[in-house]
């Protein structure tokens, strides 16, 4: 097959699975390789940006691209957590087999914009898995961003993503990783309660700082009004990557409305000051 | 003028079904329903309405977006775009608005969908004027007109037991070509008389938004059955869903097919994520979505309503959700 890009928006290019691992409760780490032309049509993505990935003959679903070009052109990791069709299929695979990729979609996080700024990554869960790609842009450009915090919770120790990862968040200069969980097992050592606790308790200053949360809708909203209630943040201090059911990825399918925003193509990243305006709430 | 009897417009569809599909109205158990015919004896000529659009023809209930073969390790995808050329006769006015407000949205919004840009490259659509409007029909209020010409590619207008032909486009014009009838085009084209006005002001975009947190939508959808009847029968309404569906395979093929077939936003999972969250788990919250989206969102994103005035959500509807009755409510002041 020509090395191309595809002209039918709707076909996936394919890619074999070239690492698959466990991270975390029924969470599992892939490594796609994208084959014929997907490679290039993947070779400037931005962090925050996501794709289909397809189960063939099952379906397909959105996932947040979990890394960043810096990995190679070629290659695309995905974390996801196992709970529809699509990726109860998708946790049946192993290395060799092939998977559809289509993408990649969406605004992503303007990194430009966030140059020479504080950042606080707040990320609950599998929420994680779109905000690895800010944190992988932070370490490789660490003289573009201010001091970095990254706040990592998830409802107990076995469903967070990324811990293999952690000692090296630590030993970046100048950020902190601060981990909580909801419950705790008799082997955690960290923080135990909800991530608003923990922002409480961390404080992050609002002076020239962005905040980046994704998670469970609800997570998001409680994380904002600490931001702004209790901290001082503005709304167009922080950014949320808002999760929707989608079928298109491109504007059609209509799916993925919140008021009059499509998360796909005006989102999935929004400013909560856009967000605040919606018709339609996300909750 | 171009004027043809019943009679020579029947021959000359007849002549035009030998090289394309000819689809046209037909009588299927008391439903008006546009479909194939081998031969024009079959087909309905005097009908108010069909039941289902001809949206079906060019974004049909469920179709195939490609194959997927698997063996062993290895995946093969065929996409599989749509070949056929076909002629659709007796199509009226508000579904061929309905294809202008599809066209919106699946062609002039980037990227361009081959799917139904193919159907509508390949299918010419002669016009049929409405004689009558229906009881539900309100195609006048949103812009429409029942002998509105807008978007076909030859138009069809009853007149002294005949009809007058307009040929509106070189497609059109390629098949009058087919028949020695139609040797110029037709200057004169008679408005039928029996157009009924309705006392309805539709709202600009600008009032839906302050019409958001009204009591009205709650009151209105206690009656929704989510059914979603009503999006099915609409000829601008385009929600879809895709999915693979496994197919009879050999020799050791593994076959499926991905399909898309149509959804409606007034479903209940319609916008629930595989982790449960649904941000819009009331009915009311769907049934509100529904009209937003024809009168607001989608204008905002592709341009012009998405509703011709058709009225079929009305009589499909089990429960009388009318649609005129939304309009009059965000209407009023």
């Amino acid at each position: 097959m020509a090395e191309e890009k595809n002209s039918n928006p709707m076909l996936p290019y394919l890619g074999k699975l070239v690492e698959v691992k466990d991270i975390a409760t029924e969470i599992k780490l892939f490594r796609v390789e994208m084959l014929n032309g997907g490679g290039e049509a993947f070779s400037a993505y931005k962090p925050g940006q996501f794709a289909f990935v397809s189960a063939f003959g099952v379906g397909e679903a959105p996932f947040g691209i979990a890394n960043t070009p810096h990995d190679g052109e070629n290659v695309l990791d995905f974390a996801i957590n196992r709970l529809g069709s699509v990726t109860t299929e998708l946790h049946e695979l192993g290395v060799g087999d092939m998977v559809g990729v289509r993408g990649p979609m969406g605004n992503g996080f303007p990194m430009e914009k966030f140059k020479g700024k504080n950042l606080v990554v707040i990320g609950g869960g599998i929420g994680g898995a779109p905000l690895r790609p800010v944190i992988q842009t932070v370490m490789h450009n660490r003289a573009d961003y201010g001091f970095f915090q990254i706040l990592w919770a998830a409802r107990n120790p076995s469903l967070l993503v990324f811990t293999d990862e952690y000692d090296q968040w630590r030993d970046t200069p100048d950020t902190e990783l601060h981990l909580t969980v909801d419950q705790a097992d008799s082997s955690w050592t960290h923080g135990v309660g909800l991530i608003t606790q923990l922002l409480e308790r961390v404080a992050p200053a609002p002076r020239n700082t962005i905040t980046i949360t994704c998670g469970p809708p609800i997570m998001i909203h409680f994380v904002n009004r600490v931001l702004m209630d209790k901290l001082g943040f503005n709304p167009e201090q922080n950014y949320v990557t808002l999760e929707a059911r989608m079928h298109c990825g491109i504007g059609k399918c209509g799916r993925c409305n919140l008021g009059s925003k499509l998360v796909c193509v005006d989102g999935p990243v929004f400013n909560m000051a856009e967000v605040g305006a919606l018709l339609e709430s996300f909750l | 003028m171009n004027y043809l009897t019943r009679q020579e417009v029947a021959a000359w569809l007849d002549h035009l079904a030998q090289e394309q599909t000819l689809i046209a109205p037909l009588d299927i158990a008391g439903n008006i329903l546009y479909r194939p015919v081998s031969e024009t004896r079959e087909v309905v000529w005097d009908f108010v309405r069909s039941f289902m659009s001809v949206k079906e023809v060019f974004f049909p209930p469920t179709e195939q977006l490609m194959l997927i073969e698997k063996t062993g390790l290895q995946v093969k995808l065929t996409e599989t775009l749509p070949e056929e050329k076909s002629i659709i006769f007796g199509v009226r006015p508000c579904d061929a608005r309905g294809l202008l407000t599809m066209d919106a949205l699946f062609i002039d919004n980037q990227p361009v969908d081959p799917y139904y840009a193919r159907r509508r490259e390949n299918t010419t659509l002669i016009g049929l004027a409405c004689q009558t409007m229906g009881a539900s029909c309100f195609c006048t209020n949103v812009g429409g007109a029942p002998d509105d010409p807008t978007g076909m590619d030859i138009m069809l207008t009853a007149s002294d037991g005949g009809y007058v032909a307009e040929i509106i486009t070189e497609k059109g014009e390629k098949i009058s070509k087919k028949f020695p009838v139609f040797d110029g085009l037709s200057e004169i084209r008679p408005h039928p008389t029996s157009a009924r006005k309705r006392d309805l002001k539709i709202a600009t975009k600008e009032v839906w938004p302050g019409k958001f947190n009204n009591d009205f939508w709650a009151e209105m959808a206690e009656r929704c059955l989510s059914c979603r009847i009503c999006a099915y029968v609409c000829p601008s309404c385009r929600c879809f869903d895709v999915r693979d569906e496994t197919l009879p395979g050999g020799n050791g093929q593994n076959q499926s097919e991905r399909i898309r077939c149509w959804d409606s936003c007034n479903g209940i999972p319609y916008r629930r994520v595989a982790g449960g969250h649904n941000p819009r788990f009331m009915k009311n919250q769907r049934l509100r979505n529904r009209f937003y989206c024809k009168f607001y969102y989608f204008p905002i994103h592709y341009g012009p309503v998405s509703c011709t005035g058709c009225g079929r959500c009305i009589d499909a509807c089990p429960v009388n959700v009318d649609i005129t009755e939304v309009l009059g409510f965000v209407g009023r002041r």
